[in-house]
């Protein structure tokens, strides 16, 4: 991997999740019938840092739980490992308008997977899309309701995201990957 | 004399067997209470109310235990009771006894065991019933041995017959071992067996009758002494006949299975030359077989192979036995010629010690069946028997006390009187009396 | 993910595998719990359940499984008496691959069956009992069961009782337990265990163990099977190896009662223990074990299809 460029740094990301948390109260106007399910894994992580900072706004607590969409995939079996995380979602999603939150957009194809995942949960009154990188190219009809950054990227280009929570460091990198050897 | 009202007894000057050390001397012994109270060159009591009992040339015993004993009872009352067996047995010194399950019904569940129990209480006599090994004698299916320990089988057996099946033996063999009770096995292979009469011989072919080969008794016997030995079972056979068994097992005690076995005193003092006449008194299972096996067997007896001597009581009404040879039942009595048949043999005409043999119709049996009895010890339960060793009488059909007469001894002169017999401490024979 | 290709017997699991197969059983234990009991994970695979013996329980929680991963299941139910052995159960085998399917559950009478069927087809294969050897998929949702009661495995003490000769569960179940580092001790009767127990801790009765086990595991007990069995009676096994009220009160505290079912009532467990709809007593584990089984065969399915 060559790192080729500093996308955001730590405080780039400070900044830009308070910034989708005020977006997020702006557009629900407040946190009633808000629920936050952050996506396995650095999904988690970031939905509990914008479920933190509303509830430091609004002065309330605001339901948070985490979805593994492993079952939902629909590129079983070409998979190579598989890590399942927990799926905690302890609350009812009916009628309750979701955060999703993940880390980057890219094919689209989690993200229906996740859709899938929440819908058998439940019928929620909506569900909208929080996403800290938007790479480009979908090969799905999705879109992301809250952005950190666009970020036009190549096919032989990575976006790497690491967390505190998960990695150590707050950062996000553009890799470009070297020569797959086959 | 009324012997329940005594429970002091003293018997002065008699010849005292201990057979566990294998001597004799001369003692007094004084019984008081059930117990024996003490054993001395001479004791001297005053008391009014000791029965003494001057026993100046006679042998003072503890009362026999006669580990094989059929007792018709539940099923063929007429030939024998319990309480007639009983009776039987304490004329002949006996004061431990021990029946088989082949009654009708069969001792084959705890209820049975207990009913046995419960009637030979209050007899006498010390009964000690064994279970059956298989379910109905049948020989299919293992009879339930956990709680037939523990109802009061002190063994188990499938006597009359044997375990066909050899796998199904093996497994019994394997089962016992949870209980920690003697298999006592009778050794016989149907198919050697089935239409025979007597000891297959010079004589069975001059009597023109069918022969049972030794080859019934010693091709299950070692069969049996195979299987113990992979299964570490504890095994007794029971009525050996054959010179076979005798090596057979002899061998298999230096080897280090776990075996004893016994024979019986008409095995002991027969052979089948005896049958010429046809007396179908001497018609049995296994068959009296021939010089050589009974030298063997009374061989056995001195070297300590032979582990008990037995009667194998086998009471038969009159109607069984006064037949042709053919159609008559096997078996005959020997509750009461237990004693004078084994010391005529084995003492007077083959000179062997008789504390031995005392050791083969005490301790020996008892240790076998984990019960008391066979030892005259100060402190031990007062079971004794008081004989006239040098008594000699001819055996008579009428002067059986068993209910069945088919006595194998009828004619015979024996030697060995019982005089007395005393159980728990109180006399409950008296010889001459009724 | 897991392994080996199929599961044959506990062997052909590493401790990895069985982590692997706890860890994801959770997964699917929540998603039962749920409204919506599916995912749509194995959508258009197929799988077999090719039953050579009959069976409800086994059967039954295999089709759910793999129904609950959105799965296609089909139930083959062959009969071993009308197919003459060994060249039927090939044909057999033929006509299922020929249908393009993508995993065999088997249950077969006799031993090692299984193994050949594996050996004769790429597809992978789970086997569900053959005969008296294996019945490796029973012994992991026993192992979830105890997993969900107790801490850790090491030193854990299990007692087998009754039939282990006739047992494949005690079979699968030893091998397992073993390997976790329980401590598995026998309580059977000399004709129920092998002649040769030399690598067996046997006792004779259920009294000796039942003050110190952490796990009590009843095997069925048939007394009308054909082959012989050699045991005495119903009241000869009350006796030394049933389980009821009396034995159950000496147990240990946090200790538990399982059973691979159905039970015998009277014979292995007493109808008091047993109880009515439900057992009075909450440690016995049977209807958890069941509950679990669908988990872990979900997750079997899960890990071998992906």
């Amino acid at each position: 991997m060559i790192e080729k460029a500093n996308i955001l740094s730590k405080a780039d990301l400070r900044r830009v999740i308070k910034r989708i948390s005020h977006e997020i109260l702006e557009r629900n106007r407040g946190s009633e019938n808000l629920v936050i399910i952050g996506l396995q894994k650095r999904g988690v992580p970031l939905g509990k840092r914008i479920a933190a900072n509303i509830e430091s706004f609004e002065d309330k607590k605001i339901r948070f739980g985490k979805l593994d969409i492993s079952f939902y995939r629909d590129d079983f079996g070409k998979k190579i490992k598989a890590d399942i995380e927990k799926t905690e979602i302890d609350f009812d999603v009916t009628d309750m308008n979701v955060i999703l939150v993940d880390d980057v957009l890219f094919t689209g194809r989690t993200i229906r997977a996740a859709l899938d995942a929440i819908i058998d949960l439940g019928r929620p009154r909506s569900i909208q899309l929080v996403v800290l990188i938007d790479r480009g190219h979908r090969e799905l009809p999705i879109r992301a309701d809250y952005v950190g950054k666009n970020l036009p990227t190549s096919q032989n280009e990575m976006v790497e995201v690491r967390l505190m929570e998960t990695d150590g460091r707050d950062s996000v990198i553009l890799v470009e990957k070297e020569e797959d050897v086959k | 004399m009324d012997s329940n009202m005594y429970n002091k007894i003293l018997i002065k000057n008699g010849s005292i067997v201990d057979a566990q050390k294998g001597n004799i001397y001369r003692g007094d012994l004084y019984i008081k209470d059930g117990i024996i109270e003490d054993i001395k060159d001479v004791i001297e009591i005053d008391n009014k109310d000791i029965t003494i009992i001057d026993a100046g040339g006679l042998t003072i015993m503890a009362g026999l235990v006669d580990m094989h004993v059929h007792l018709r009872d539940p099923g063929l009352e007429d030939r024998e009771t319990i309480e007639s067996g009983a009776r039987a047995a304490l004329a002949g010194g006996i004061t431990s006894m021990v029946c088989m399950p082949n009654t009708s019904p069969v001792l084959d569940s705890p209820s049975l065991i207990k009913y046995v129990i419960d009637r030979g209480k209050n007899t006498g006599c010390s009964i000690y019933p064994v279970a059956a090994m298989t379910a109905g004698l049948e020989g299919k299916n293992i009879t339930g041995m956990g709680l037939l320990s523990e109802a009061g089988a002190i063994g188990f057996s499938d006597d009359g017959k044997a375990v066909a099946d050899s796998k199904l033996m093996f497994e019994i063999m394997r089962y016992s071992k949870q209980f920690g009770k003697p298999l006592i096995l009778h050794e016989e292979v149907r198919s050697f067996s089935e239409h025979g009469l007597m000891h297959e011989g010079k004589y069975s072919t001059k009597l023109g009758l069918e022969g049972i080969s030794r080859l019934s008794d010693d091709l299950m016997i070692g069969r049996d002494i195979v299987l113990a030995g992979v299964s570490g079972a504890r095994i007794h056979i029971t009525h050996i006949s054959t010179s076979g068994a005798v090596e057979m097992i002899r061998k298999a005690k230096t080897d280090g299975i776990d075996i004893t076995c016994d024979v019986t005193a008409h095995h002991l003092f027969f052979n089948d030359s005896h049958l010429e006449s046809f007396d179908t008194n001497l018609k049995v299972k296994p068959p009296i077989r021939d010089v050589r096996d009974q030298k063997a067997l009374i061989e056995g007896v001195a070297d300590g192979t032979i582990d008990a001597i037995v009667s194998d009581h086998a009471p038969h009404l009159d109607t069984g036995k006064n037949t042709t040879f053919k159609l008559a039942e096997f078996g005959t009595i020997g509750l009461e010629t237990l004693l004078a048949a084994s010391y005529t043999i084995l003492c007077r005409n083959k000179k062997q010690g008789f504390e031995k043999v005392a050791r083969l119709l005490g301790s020996g049996p008892a240790e076998i069946v984990g019960i008391d009895g066979g030892i005259i010890r100060k402190g031990m339960r007062a079971d004794i028997a008081v004989a006239d060793l040098e008594a000699g009488y001819t055996v008579k059909k009428e002067d059986f006390r068993s209910r069945s007469k088919n006595s194998a001894f009828i004619g015979q002169k024996l030697y060995g009187k019982i005089i007395y017999t005393i159980s728990n401490g109180k006399i409950v024979y008296e010889s001459g009396l009724n | 993910m897991l392994n080996k290709k199929s599961i044959l017997r506990i062997d052909d699991l590493t401790l990895d595998d069985v982590a692997k197969v706890m860890e994801t059983a959770d997964s699917f234990t929540s998603i039962s719990k749920r409204e919506i009991k599916k995912v749509p994970t194995l959508r258009g695979k197929t799988v077999v359940n090719l039953f050579f013996e009959p069976s409800t329980r086994t059967k039954t929680s295999f089709e759910v499984a793999a129904k609950r991963l959105s799965a296609d299941m089909i139930n083959f139910a062959a009969s071993s008496s009308s197919l003459k052995k060994g060249e039927s159960i090939m044909d057999t085998l033929r006509t299922i691959l020929a249908m393009q399917v993508n995993l065999i559950v088997i249950r077969h009478s006799d031993s090692g069956t299984v193994k050949m069927v594996d050996d004769n087809t790429p597809v992978p294969v789970i086997n569900a009992g053959d005969g008296k050897h294996q019945h490796p998929t029973q012994a992991l949702l026993d192992l979830y069961a105890i997993r969900s009661r107790f801490e850790k495995f090491e030193g854990l003490r299990v007692a087998f009782v009754g039939d282990f000769l006739d047992s494949r569960v005690a079979r699968s179940g030893t091998r397992l337990f073993e390997k976790m580092g329980m401590d598995v001790s026998l309580v059977a009767p000399s004709m129920l265990i092998p002649e040769d127990h030399s690598d067996l801790n046997v006792y004779s009765s259920i009294d000796d163990v039942i003050e110190d086990i952490d796990v009590l595991y009843m095997l069925r007990m048939q007394f009308e099977r054909q082959d012989r069995k050699f045991y005495p009676s119903v009241r000869e096994y009350n006796r030394f190896l049933s389980l009821d009220s009396k034995r159950l009160a000496r147990m240990k505290k946090n200790s538990i009662v399982m059973h691979p079912g159905p039970v015998n009532r009277g014979i292995e467990i007493s109808d008091e223990v047993m109880g009515d709809r439900e057992s009075p007593y909450d440690n016995i584990l049977i209807e958890e074990q069941v509950t679990g089984g669908v988990a872990v065969r979900m997750a079997l399915l899960y890990l071998i299809l992906g």
